[in-house]
């Protein structure tokens, strides 16, 4: 096995010294020539031909492989019976054709006549692949990660070498381990290493390989170590040192799931506290009983979907109303053209989106606002009714230019994936929604308490005659204020669209949520808010780990806030507000 | 003109509907599904398509029963996703427009409700949708997927890959229960360890399973605690995921499997409930390897499913019912298995030479009806249950999946729980 890698590292290095300016092409035009045999062979050709390509260290390669498996590498039937594999480039042009490249030369298709060939993705077939085929793409894969200059990648690589348990993989984790600097993938490589010692016949190397793994805390392992712990013909000395390591990990373990669940609760916190601070500000401070606070979500929600769509491949909708009983037909359709962008360009769409779905959502608020709220606020009983008539209203609105199915909203790529910090992981959108409702909940109080307009917001929630009487524009403030409680549901539409679905009954989902956070935290506080939102999502997340269920954990916390606020009409921080007078 | 004629046509649908229908040389024949409400989305389609396969077979001379033609009447009840409204609909078409066959359902709790009426009426109802069996009713017919005909192949696929631990996670109603309940005795008989059964077990005070595997509830948004603990089942290889999560939940929960980077290549998840039609809603690009099986795909190469495909695609681009959306469609399980549930019926109908309920049923339970539909021969059995073959398939970018594997011809058994029972018993022996 060492001599194997040897050979390989001198083919590398070979490699590299050929490859001189004159002859770039030379190295990755071997490994090219293969790939494309690759795609198109099958069987065991096919098989060998991966395997080979596992030790052409080339960037290429990988790239080439992934997008495979992700069904965009094309096959074209050239006229003259062959099978060309092809990759199509992002860039699409006004009829969103794009170029094709060639895999086996890296150069564009041209047809007989020399001219390039331009293809929708659609149009073409990709390249076949089944589960069996997957996994030898993703071994080929694997190899090559193994020389990868990001550490993260080599790490997820050697964990799966070593829980694979083929033995053969030991020689090249070793030699990788002489090599490696980075410490976090040395630990994976030595987990990897005693994982495979594991199943050597000799009790002392088993026992190293335990304390080993023991020592590293190693999660991946602990299968693996049970099951030794349970072999009947396990030695006492090695089933001793294997119960050991087992209670070890299982401590770990509990660390990482109790910390799991604090962060989960965290993140659960901060979503109830985006979703519910644009109702502690329209129903705590104004007072209106706000049913369509769900459908300003979702407002948010969709518009975050038509920015997406109009960084694509444009927006456009049409809506046909039968009028009457003569049959007359009311339409109304809407095309705006997109800007096919791609790339990061494309992935900064989010950004785009978020001030967006504040300031839509804040209009249609105003729109509200000015049309029936403003006649209400002296009948708050009223302004119920009036609120879930608008909602109704608003869904079925959703449902003609959206359509009654869920939208499709793709997530941009800096909001995938997770890190782990001491195998606790921590997704991307998860981290980014805790900060996010760091950011809108000091945003919210420094308008209410720092800026003159939150002065006078708070001086007409307090008391509308008086300030009324001191001059202040109380229905200029009344619209402002429920515009931006709307604006801040819409943010959180925004955010939602993330994590879950968009569709016509978005709101529903979340309104009782809402309600259950801004009355369990006192009506009128924002602080009250906060402090109740990460309380129910704390709780609940924690009752989910340990009844392990998550409906149970739900029923457990409603009766909790409903017993709570037995004792406690006012909820958590109750204040003496306009709504309670 | 054509502006018109919609509004229209509904309008004498409403008005002069009975009048016109009372013509001799009709066969009245009612659909019973939900066209509003949350199933709305699913249900809607199943009616498309039984309109088409009636508007099919009118063309080709409509049903014949001895020398004379019969053109097929729709009567079509809207559900409204409300389960006692169900069985209301049911006494209505049953008693007042004395429909020969019904075609409907979703739900198990909608086939449950409208269940007693059937039974009462001696009406006849044809069922399509996959469903957790235990059931079985003289006046139903189940073109449905038995357990067997889509859960128990699919973790068979699974075992022959290698997988040893399987996560079992569902939404908390009869069906994902009862499967999973089948699923989890199954896997035992499978020789697959009780601590390889993932998702928790809940057991009554005798000591007896009654519940395996783990249960949201409908509409559920937050999975980061499951998808947690299904990454440190994972996290020692050779282990799956079993999903009978019902509707739109399915989207926060894959999102949140992608963000976990839980790929298919370490730990696949195959689905029981997401078909075509379901994945045009869903983040596809996330869903590229996860598994589905059914007895139907869109993506099956057999030229009479091309063709049915061809007849489909016509069929909308001419067909002017009220509410039928045009575009972007897929064809389904449910769906197809809908369409041969008319076939079945007419085959019955014509060789009985009666559309009088008990002699189709004798007819139907003869065991010698059977048709070459999209997905291939179905032949209905005696037990209410039918023949027919299963395909498992990995889902692509494009919302269609690609077959891996197909099992020809699987018999319809809806009780399976009885005799996984016993061989458990005997294997503790």
């Amino acid at each position: 096995m060492v001599l194997k890698d040897l050979a390989f590292i001198l083919c590398v290095s070979i490699g590299i010294l050929r490859s001189s300016p004159l002859n770039a092409a030379d190295g990755s035009d071997v490994a090219r020539h293969k790939l494309s045999r690759a795609i198109v062979s099958e069987g065991q050709e096919q098989q060998d031909l991966l395997k080979d390509l596992g030790e052409s260290g080339s960037k290429m390669v990988g790239e080439v492989l992934n997008a495979w498996i992700r069904d965009s590498v094309f096959i074209y039937d050239s006229p003259d019976g062959t099978k060309v594999p092809l990759l199509l480039e992002d860039a699409q042009d006004a009829k969103g054709k794009s170029r094709a490249i060639r895999i086996d030369d890296g150069l564009s298709l041209k047809d007989a006549q020399g001219a390039e060939l331009r293809f929708v993705a659609t149009d073409l077939t990709s390249a076949d692949t089944d589960m069996r085929l997957r996994a030898s793409i993703q071994q080929t894969l694997d190899a090559l990660s193994l020389s990868d200059p990001e550490p993260s990648v080599r790490r997820s690589v050697v964990l799966k070498m070593g829980i694979s348990q083929k033995q053969k993989s030991i020689g090249i984790l070793e030699a990788r381990l002489k090599k490696e600097t980075d410490a976090s993938v040395r630990k994976a490589v030595s987990e990897a290493v005693a994982l495979l010692h594991l199943a050597n016949p000799d009790p002392q190397i088993q026992i190293a390989a335990i304390e080993q793994l023991a020592r590293l805390k190693s999660l991946g392992s602990l299968d693996n170590l049970r099951a030794v712990v349970a072999r009947t013909n396990c030695p006492p000395e090695v089933a001793h040192a294997g119960r050991k390591a087992v209670k070890t990990i299982e401590e770990h373990l509990w660390l990482v799931n109790f910390f799991g669940t604090l962060f989960h609760g965290l993140s659960l916190g901060s979503i109830l506290l985006v979703v519910a601070l644009g109702l502690a500000i329209t129903f705590g401070l104004m007072g209106i009983i706000n049913m369509a606070h769900g459908e300003m979500i979702a407002v948010g929600a969709y518009a975050c979907y038509v920015v997406q769509n109009l960084y694509g491949s444009g927006f456009g909708f049409s809506i046909t109303i039968p009028v009457g009983f003569g049959g007359k037909v009311f339409s109304f359709g809407l095309h705006l053209p997109g800007l096919n962008a791609t790339g990061w360009f494309y992935e900064s769409y989010f950004l785009v989106a978020l001030p967006l779905s504040f300031i839509t959502a804040a209009l249609v608020g105003i729109l509200i606002e000015r049309a029936v709220i403003r006649f209400l606020y002296r009948r708050p009983l009223e302004s119920l009714l009036a609120t879930w008539g608008i909602s109704l209203v608003m869904q079925q609105c959703f449902r003609m230019v959206f359509g009654a199915n869920n939208v499709q909203v793709n997530s941009p790529s800096w909001l995938l994936g997770h890190f782990s910090i001491n195998d606790v992981s921590f997704g991307y959108n998860r981290v980014f929604v805790v900060g996010f409702a760091v950011v809108i909940v000091v945003a919210t109080w420094l308008l209410l308490t720092k800026t003159p307009l939150g002065l006078l917001i708070r001086a007409v929630m307090q008391n509308r005659s008086m300030a009324s009487c001191l001059g202040v524009r109380t229905n200029r403030i009344n619209m402002l204020t429920f515009a931006f409680g709307c604006g801040l549901a819409g943010l959180a539409g925004a955010f939602l669209s993330q994590i879950g679905n968009v569709g016509p009954s978005l709101g529903q989902t979340y309104i009782v949520d809402s309600f259950m956070t801004v009355v369990l935290g006192g009506v009128g506080s924002i602080v009250g808010t906060v402090y109740s939102a990460f309380g129910i999502g704390t709780v609940d997340q924690v009752l989910q780990q340990t009844t392990g269920s998550p409906v149970t954990g739900k029923i457990i916390v409603l009766i909790a806030i409903i017993a709570f606020l037995q004792w406690k009409p006012g909820g958590l921080f109750s204040t003496r507000g306009r709504s309670l007078d | 003109m054509k502006k018109y004629t919609l509004p229209l046509l509904a309008g004498l649908l409403v008005l002069g509907g009975s009048a016109v229908c009372r013509a001799a040389d009709t066969i009245k024949v009612g659909i019973l599904h939900s066209l509003s409400g949350t199933m709305a989305i699913s249900e809607t389609s199943l009616r498309d398509v039984l309109l088409f396969a009636f508007d099919e077979i009118n063309q080709a001379g409509g049903v014949k029963i001895g020398d004379k033609s019969y053109t097929i009447e729709p009567v079509i009840v809207d559900g409204a996703s409300n389960w006692p409204l169900f069985a209301e609909k049911a006494k209505q078409l049953l008693e007042e427009d004395k429909v020969s066959v019904v075609f409907g359902c979703w739900t198990s709790v909608s086939r449950k409700s409208v269940l007693p009426v059937f039974e009462k009426d001696n009406g006849l109802l044809f069922y399509p949708v996959q469903y957790e069996g235990e059931e079985l009713s003289k006046n139903i017919f189940y073109t449905a997927e038995a357990v067997g005909q889509q859960a128990t192949p699919a973790v068979d696929y699974l075992l022959a890959q290698g997988k040893k631990k399987f996560y079992l996670i569902g939404t908390d109603y009869v069906y994902p229960q009862t499967t999973n309940l089948i699923l989890y005795k199954y896997l035992l008989l499978h020789g697959i360890a009780l601590g390889d059964i993932g998702g928790g077990l809940r057991k009554d005070d005798s000591g007896k399973v009654i519940s395996a595997g783990k249960y949201t509830p409908f509409g559920h948004t937050d999975y980061q605690q499951i998808v947690a603990e299904i990454k440190q089942f994972a996290a020692g290889g050779d282990a799956c995921v079993i999903n009978t999560i019902n509707g739109d939940s399915n989207v926060p929960f894959f999102k949140e499997v992608a963000a976990a980077g839980l790929t298919p290549a370490d730990c696949p998840v195959v689905s029981f409930s997401l078909a075509e039609d379901e994945l045009r809603a869903l983040p596809t690009k996330d869903l590229v390897g996860e598994l589905g099986c059914w007895t139907y795909f869109m993506s099956l190469p057999t030229p009479e499913n091309k063709k049915f495909l061809q007849r489909w695609d016509a069929w909308l681009k001419t067909e002017s019912y009220p509410g039928v959306v045009k575009e972007k469609r897929a064809m389904d399980s449910p769906m197809v298995l809908s369409y041969d549930g008319v076939y079945l019926w007419k085959a019955a109908v014509e060789k009985a030479g009666t559309a009088d309920v008990d002699k189709v049923r004798d007819t139907l339970e003869s065991g010698n009806i059977s048709f070459d539909g999209p997905g291939g021969k179905i032949t209905m059995n005696k037990n209410h249950h039918a023949t027919k073959n299963v395909y498992i398939g990995d889902t692509r970018a494009n919302g269609q999946f690609k077959i891996l594997k197909s099992y020809d011809q699987i018999f319809g058994e809806p009780f399976l729980l009885k005799g996984l029972d016993e061989k458990v018993a005997a294997m503790g022996k």
